[in-house]
């Protein structure tokens, strides 16, 4: 039984449609990576899954239709969409931007118990917690992010290149943690990602898109090993 | 010397009114980006509306809480019926429909009530408090301690509660609160139904001091607009202090420069209004709109 099934998703931005009836699934606890060039449609995958764009299709998370509903309460079903540019609260503090994470969950008790989770896994936060967001680092801000995400104990990870902007190191620390969060929680992860290596590295399975279909499929590790693939599709070596 | 204190006392308590209608600005400002013409009108709209209240026989803080509640009632309402339509319409957009607004309630107001003046009770008693040969009115001291009790809800509906909270993140980026599940539409209109609560408390206070006509709040809009300016249309704490500020600066202003004299003062918040944008548009509190590419 697949926690994620997406039907002959259509979406677009008015009459400009990007994705032409896409169709994946991903099983409960897994790490998808949606790989492929600039304009292919990934983010726009992303927008349609939490509801930013209006999409066409089918949308099932643990069986519930997604499509149709608003972002918000598509994150109320347990969406975590770490949207391009991070979505980060600037003028508000760390902490505030934490606790906006669970702002959809009922009841204080957990919520504490979160906070210092994150914590652990991003100890770089804790001295900056009275500090206004906006005044962190690039990589620190996306560690807010994810934590924020994290907070809303989410079912589905909505990842949109978790590596852009930020230096190789930290992008590996990054993507380390990511699997240490899917490992740990269980939580069922889709990352977008230019850096096909990265992504490949921690996916169970991978989709490549291009102009908006998914032209190759399949697990990581045979995406990986596919040579021509990689030059073809994703316009470098892996 | 005690005559220029005298001026700054008298100063302090226009510009307590001015600040409180320049918080209801600045709490619409703050979620929508939306510059409410109307916020006047509607704060005249509820001091009619608590002076019917009081004319009808109920006591005069009794007739203020429900006039408080139908206040914050209308501007949910206003906001989810006639702004929640043209709700990312360019601006312009909104700016005429909040100027239709105006019109529409001032005229409601008129046909309702009629255009002549009416007394309005004052809440505060007679007389005044003295130090040193300046006398304090009791409706001064009581207006400055209104506008502070506000000003203290408010801090701490926006500090130390979750919606205060879900508000913030509103006003940051709506986008990114609806991510985390926030219902941005309600949070907007909540954000109008405090904004007609708070204007409504200006209103109810300068009522006593003016008379009670359609054109009630004109001129203080005009000054909210200069105190919200020079405070930061962002901060409602600028906005508390620009409206102390400008009070003073128009009493002052009226009392030393011979050729302002009581006529002219109307001058004062439009040249502050001119000064703050050709120096800090974004006001003394206010935070500059910083692009990040």
């Amino acid at each position: 039984m697949s926690e994620l099934v997406v039907t002959d998703l259509v979406a677009g931005y008015g009459d400009a449609k990007v994705l032409h009836g896409l169709s994946l699934t991903v099983g409960p606890g897994e790490i998808c990576a949606i790989l492929g060039p600039n304009g292919a449609g990934k983010t726009t995958l992303l927008r349609a899954l939490s509801g930013m764009v209006r999409g066409r299709g089918s949308v099932r998370l643990g069986g519930t239709e997604l499509t149709g509903r608003s972002p918000d309460a598509i994150a109320r079903r347990g969406v975590a969409h770490v949207p391009e540019g991070r979505g980060t609260f600037m003028p508000l503090t760390v902490e505030e931007n934490l606790r906006l994470g669970a702002y959809v969950r009922r009841g204080r008790t957990g919520v504490e118990a979160d906070l210092d989770r994150i914590y652990t896994y991003f100890p770089a936060l804790k001295p900056r917690l009275r500090q206004a967001a906006g005044s962190l680092s690039g990589g620190e801000q996306q560690m807010l992010a994810i934590g924020r995400a994290l907070m809303l104990r989410p079912r589905l990870l909505l990842l949109d290149e978790p590596s852009l902007g930020l230096a190789p190191l930290v992008t590996r620390e990054l993507f380390r943690i990511v699997r240490a969060i899917n490992e740990q929680e269980r939580t069922t992860v889709v990352v977008v990602e230019q850096n096909a290596h990265l992504a490949l590295g921690i996916a169970q399975q991978a989709h490549v898109l291009e102009t908006g279909r998914i032209v190759l499929s399949g697990t990581a590790e045979r995406i990986r090993a596919d040579e021509q693939v990689a030059q073809s599709y994703l316009g470098y070596r892996v | 010397m005690a005559g220029f204190l005298q001026q700054v006392v008298e100063g302090l308590g226009a510009g307590a009114i001015y600040a409180g209608l320049a918080l209801a600005l600045v709490l619409i400002y703050q979620f929508t980006g939306i510059v409410n013409f109307a916020q006047g009108e509607l704060a005249m709209f509820s001091t009619y509306l608590a002076w019917q209240l009081t004319a009808a026989g109920l006591p005069f803080w009794l007739a203020l809480v429900v006039t408080l509640v139908v206040s914050f009632a209308g501007g949910m309402l206003i906001e989810r019926v006639i702004i929640r339509p043209v709700e990312g319409a360019p601006e312009l957009t909104v700016v005429i429909v909040t100027v239709g607004l105006f019109i529409f309630v001032n005229a409601a107001a008129g046909w309702i009530w009629s255009f002549t003046i009416k007394d309005f009770p004052n809440p505060f008693p007679e007389g005044a408090f003295r130090a040193g040969g300046v006398s304090v009115g009791y409706s001064t001291l009581g207006i400055l301690g209104v506008v502070a009790v506000v000003m203290g809800l408010l801090y701490l509906l926006f500090q130390h509660t979750k919606i205060g909270l879900g508000m913030r993140a509103v006003a940051s980026s709506p986008q990114s609160a609806r991510l985390v599940g926030i219902r941005v539409g309600w949070t907007l209109a909540l954000g109008w139904g405090l904004a007609a609560t708070v204007g409504a408390v200006s209103g109810v206070l300068v009522a006593p001091l003016l008379f009670l006509d359609p054109n009630l709040m004109g001129g203080v809009l005009i000054y909210a607009f200069a105190a919200a300016t020079l405070g930061g249309f962002d901060s409602p704490l600028g906005a508390v202090v620009g409206g102390l500020v400008v009070g003073v600066a128009e009493t002052l202003a009226g009392a030393y420069v011979g050729f302002i004299g009581s006529d002219l003062k109307i001058g004062v918040p439009l040249v502050i209004i001119l000064g703050v944008l050709l120096l800090r548009p974004q006001g003394l509190f206010g935070r500059a709109v910083v692009e990040r590419v």
